[in-house]
C-alpha cells in the first residue's frame, strides 16, 4: 500500500507490505534515497494495549492514534504527529480545493479558548513570527506567532470570540514571491 | 485530631491531602465541579459533592457554597490546598464565621502578605532585604514610564494581586514597557480583578530560593530549609530541587534566620514559604513575596526532611504545637520535583485532551503525586500541570539520574505533556553543574531549534509505526464506512461494483 507522508516539516513516500512474518516498510524522504525495512512481526506487537517495538536494537513503546489523515504517535516522553494519505485521501484534498497536502495555510486553534486580542487585518502581510492574535486557554494568555512570511487574507474571529479546538482562526495567502 | 475535612481544591493537591487525612485516621470531603466528576480527587476521596459548573468562579472559588456543604457534611475544618481560595481572606474570615477551623495561616498574615506592595514595604521595615522599586503603584503609564527610568531598565511590571505566574511582565527596554504595562493591568483585572500595577528592578541573572517556614499559635517559627525554583518559563516553576546546588552554607543558614525572621515579625501561623531572588554572583537573597499557603513543591522539603508538611498543618489549626524545634529538622540528600504539565513542550500551548495510556513511574526513592488515568479527559479549564514527579537521592548527582530514570519509564499518551523537555533539561550542562538561572527556559531552550528536542528517538520510528497503524486501519475499514470517503471514491467504488 502506497501514502504520502508529512512529519517534522519533511515529506515522505511510504510503502507498506504485509508478509505473513514480518512488516516491509520503505521510507523515501523528499529529495533523498529509499529507506527499506524488515520489521519481522516478532519486533512490532501489542503488548497491554501498546505497540512494543523493537528497533536497531533499541526498545521503544510505541502508541499511535490515528484521526482521520493525522496519526498521533507517542514514544519517550515524545509525541509526533505524521500526516498520512493514501490515495483517496489525496483526491479528497484536491477536490475540496484546501491548500491539501503540505499547505496548511491556516492558523487554527490548537485548544478551545477564548480570544483576547487580534493583531493583524485582511491584506495585511506579515513576516515570520509576527504575533498575530492573543488567546487565553487554561488560565493563561498565549500569544499565536505567524509561522512563516504570508498574508493575511480572512481573519475569522474577533476579540471576545470563545472557540473551539481545530477550528481556523486567520486564513492566509501566500507571500508574493520577492522580484 | 479532627474527625472530618472538606478540601476545597480538586486535582493532585486534593489527593495530597485526602493521602494524609487517611493516614490519620480523619474522613476526607471532596468538592467538585461539573467538569470533575470523574477526577481522581472525587474518586479517592471519602465524601464527594458538587459545587456548581466547571468555570472555577462558579464552583471552586464559591465561598458560599463550599461553606455550605462544609456544613451539610459536617466538616470541622476546610482545608484550601494552594490557588483556589488559599489565600482568600475573605474565605479564611467566612470559615472563622462558620465556625469551620481554616487550615492555614489568619487571614491578617493573608493580608499583611497578599498584597506584594504593602508586604515588601512591612519587611522592609522588619529589617528583611528588599529589591529596588517603584514607590508604590504606578497609576499611568506615564507614571510607570518615569518609574521605571529612575530604577533603570530592565524592569518587571507586576500586578499587586498577581501570583502562580499570572500578572508579570517584564520590558527590557523603554519601548517594551507601554505593552507590557498593558497586559500587565489587563491580566490583573481578569485573574484577581484588581488591575493595580507596580515595578521594580529586573535582576540580570538571577535564581530563585524560597525558604520553607512553619509557625505555630503558640509563638515558635521555625524554617524547614531552602528550595531552588530557578527553571521557570513566564515565571511558571517547572523543576524544584532541595537543597539548592547555589547557596552556600553559611548563606544557608542567613536565608533561614531571614525567613524565620519575616514569618516572626507578622506572627506567622502554619505552612508559608518565603521566596527571595537570589543574586548567584554576590550570593545576595531580597525578599520578593511570602506565599501564605503550601506550595506545589512543597514534597521537595517532605522528601529531604522526611516531614509530612500537610500532618504538621492539620496539628497547628487545631492549636497543637510544632511537633519539631529548629534543631531537629535536618536537611539530608537530595531531591527533585518536575512538574508534568498537559502542554505541547515546544510552544508551552496548552493540550488538554483524554488521556489513552498512563504507565507512572515507580521503584526505590520516587514519589508520584498526580491526578491522570488511562481515560481520564483533562479538562481545559484549570491549570495544565497534571502530574507531579518527585525523586531523592543521597546527593544531587544520584537524584538526577534517578529523575531521569524515572522519566524513561514515563508513560503518557493522547494528549501531549512536557515529560521530553524535562529530559532535555536534566541532561543540560547548565542543569548538571547548577548554574542555571531563572532565565535558563528562554535561553537554553525555547531559543534553540526544536529539533534539538527530540533526539531521543529515531525519527523513523514515528513514521514505521504512523505508516503501519494506517495500514491496519484501511485493511480493517468497512465498506459501510462510505460516508467517510470523498464523494468520488464512492461512485468510483458504486461503478466498481456495477461492472
Amino acid at each position: 500500500m502506497q501514502f504520502e507522508a508529512e512529519s517534522n516539516g519533511i515529506k515522505y513516500e511510504v510503502s507498506v507490505l504485509e508478509g505473513r512474518k514480518a512488516w516491509r516498510v520503505s521510507l523515501k524522504p523528499e529529495g533523498e534515497d529509499w529507506r527499506h525495512y524488515e520489521i519481522p512481526k516478532t519486533d512490532y506487537q501489542f503488548v497491554d494495549q501498546t505497540i512494543s517495538f523493537i528497533f536497531k536494537d533499541t526498545s521503544y513503546l510505541v502508541d499511535a492514534i490515528g484521526e482521520g489523515t493525522n496519526y498521533d504517535i507517542y514514544t519517550r516522553g515524545t509525541h509526533r504527529t505524521v500526516e498520512i494519505y493514501n490515495e483517496e485521501n489525496l483526491l479528497h484534498e484536491s477536490l475540496k480545493g484546501k491548500a491539501g497536502f503540505g499547505g496548511g495555510l491556516n492558523l487554527n486553534s490548537g485548544m478551545p479558548g477564548k480570544i483576547v486580542k487580534v493583531m493583524v487585518e485582511p491584506g495585511q502581510a506579515v513576516a515570520a513570527d509576527e504575533p498575530l492574535l492573543i488567546m487565553e486557554a487554561m488560565k493563561m494568555e498565549n500569544e499565536m506567532r505567524a509561522s512563516a512570511e504570508a498574508i493575511v487574507e480572512t481573519v475569522h474571529v474577533q476579540a471576545g470570540d470563545n472557540v473551539e479546538a481545530g477550528a481556523t482562526l486567520i486564513s492566509f495567502k501566500k507571500a508574493e514571491s520577492k522580484k | 485530631m479532627f474527625k472530618k475535612i472538606l478540601i476545597a481544591n480538586r486535582g493532585e493537591i486534593a489527593i495530597r491531602v485526602t493521602r494524609t487525612c487517611r493516614e490519620l485516621g480523619i474522613q476526607s470531603v471532596a468538592v467538585f465541579s461539573e467538569a470533575d466528576r470523574n477526577s481522581l480527587h472525587v474518586l479517592l476521596a471519602d465524601e464527594a459533592y458538587l459545587i456548581g459548573p466547571a468555570p472555577s468562579s462558579e464552583s471552586y472559588l464559591n465561598i458560599e457554597k463550599i461553606i455550605e456543604v462544609a456544613k451539610l457534611s459536617g466538616s470541622e475544618a476546610i482545608h484550601p490546598g494552594y490557588g483556589f481560595l488559599s489565600e482568600s481572606p475573605v474565605f479564611a474570615k467566612a470559615c472563622q464565621e462558620a465556625g469551620i477551623v481554616f487550615i492555614g495561616p489568619t487571614a491578617e498574615n493573608i493580608i499583611a502578605m497578599g498584597d506584594k506592595l504593602a508586604s515588601r514595604e512591612l519587611m522592609k521595615k522588619a529589617g528583611v532585604p528588599t529589591v529596588p522599586g517603584s514607590e508604590g503603584t504606578v497609576e499611568s503609564l506615564e507614571e510607570a514610564q518615569t518609574a521605571a527610568e529612575k530604577i533603570g531598565y530592565p524592569v518587571m511590571i507586576k500586578a499587586s494581586a498577581g501570583g502562580g505566574g499570572k500578572g508579570i511582565r517584564v520590558a527590557l527596554t523603554p519601548k517594551e514597557l507601554p505593552e507590557a504595562f498593558r497586559a500587565c493591568r489587563s491580566e490583573g483585572l481578569n485573574f484577581f480583578k484588581d488591575d493595580r500595577v507596580f515595578i521594580e528592578r529586573f535582576i540580570q541573572n538571577p535564581k530563585h530560593i524560597e525558604v520553607q517556614v512553619f509557625g505555630d499559635s503558640h509563638g515558635n517559627v521555625v524554617h524547614l530549609f531552602e528550595r531552588e525554583c530557578s527553571v521557570q518559563r513566564r515565571h511558571q516553576k517547572l523543576i524544584e530541587e532541595s537543597p539548592s546546588p547555589s547557596v552556600p552554607s553559611e548563606v544557608r543558614q542567613r536565608l533561614g534566620e531571614v525567613a524565620v525572621q519575616a514569618a516572626r515579625s507578622i506572627n506567622y501561623l502554619g505552612a508559608g514559604t518565603v521566596e527571595f531572588i537570589f543574586d548567584n554572583s554576590t550570593k545576595e537573597f531580597f525578599f520578593m513575596e511570602m506565599n501564605t499557603r503550601l506550595q506545589v513543591e512543597h514534597p521537595v522539603t517532605e522528601m529531604v526532611t522526611g516531614l509530612d508538611l500537610v500532618q504538621e498543618q492539620l496539628l497547628v489549626a487545631m492549636g497543637c504545637k510544632l511537633s519539631f524545634s529548629q534543631d531537629q529538622i535536618q536537611q539530608k540528600g537530595h531531591s527533585i520535583e518536575l512538574r508534568i504539565c498537559a502542554e505541547d513542550p515546544v510552544t508551552f500551548t496548552p493540550s488538554p485532551g483524554k488521556i489513552r495510556r498512563c504507565r507512572l513511574p515507580a521503584g526505590p526513592f520516587v514519589r508520584v503525586d498526580g491526578y491522570a488515568y488511562p481515560g481520564y479527559e483533562v479538562p481545559i479549564h484549570y491549570d495544565p500541570m497534571i502530574i507531579k514527579l518527585i525523586v531523592w537521592g543521597h546527593d544531587r548527582e544520584e537524584a538526577i539520574r534517578r529523575a531521569q530514570r524515572s522519566l524513561a519509564e514515563f508513560m503518557l499518551t493522547g494528549i501531549k505533556t512536557n515529560i521530553v523537555l524535562h529530559k532535555n533539561i536534566l541532561g543540560h550542562p547548565q542543569f548538571i553543574d547548577g548554574t542555571y538561572t531563572t532565565q535558563f527556559i528562554e535561553q537554553e531552550i525555547t531559543s534553540k531549534p526544536q529539533n534539538q528536542l527530540f533526539m531521543f528517538v529515531d525519527e523513523d520510528v514515528f513514521l514505521i509505526s504512523a505508516a503501519i497503524t494506517a495500514y491496519s486501519d484501511s485493511k480493517t475499514r468497512s465498506t459501510s464506512e462510505f460516508k467517510l470517503a470523498s464523494r468520488w471514491g464512492k461512485v468510483g467504488r458504486q461503478k466498481g461494483l456495477r461492472n
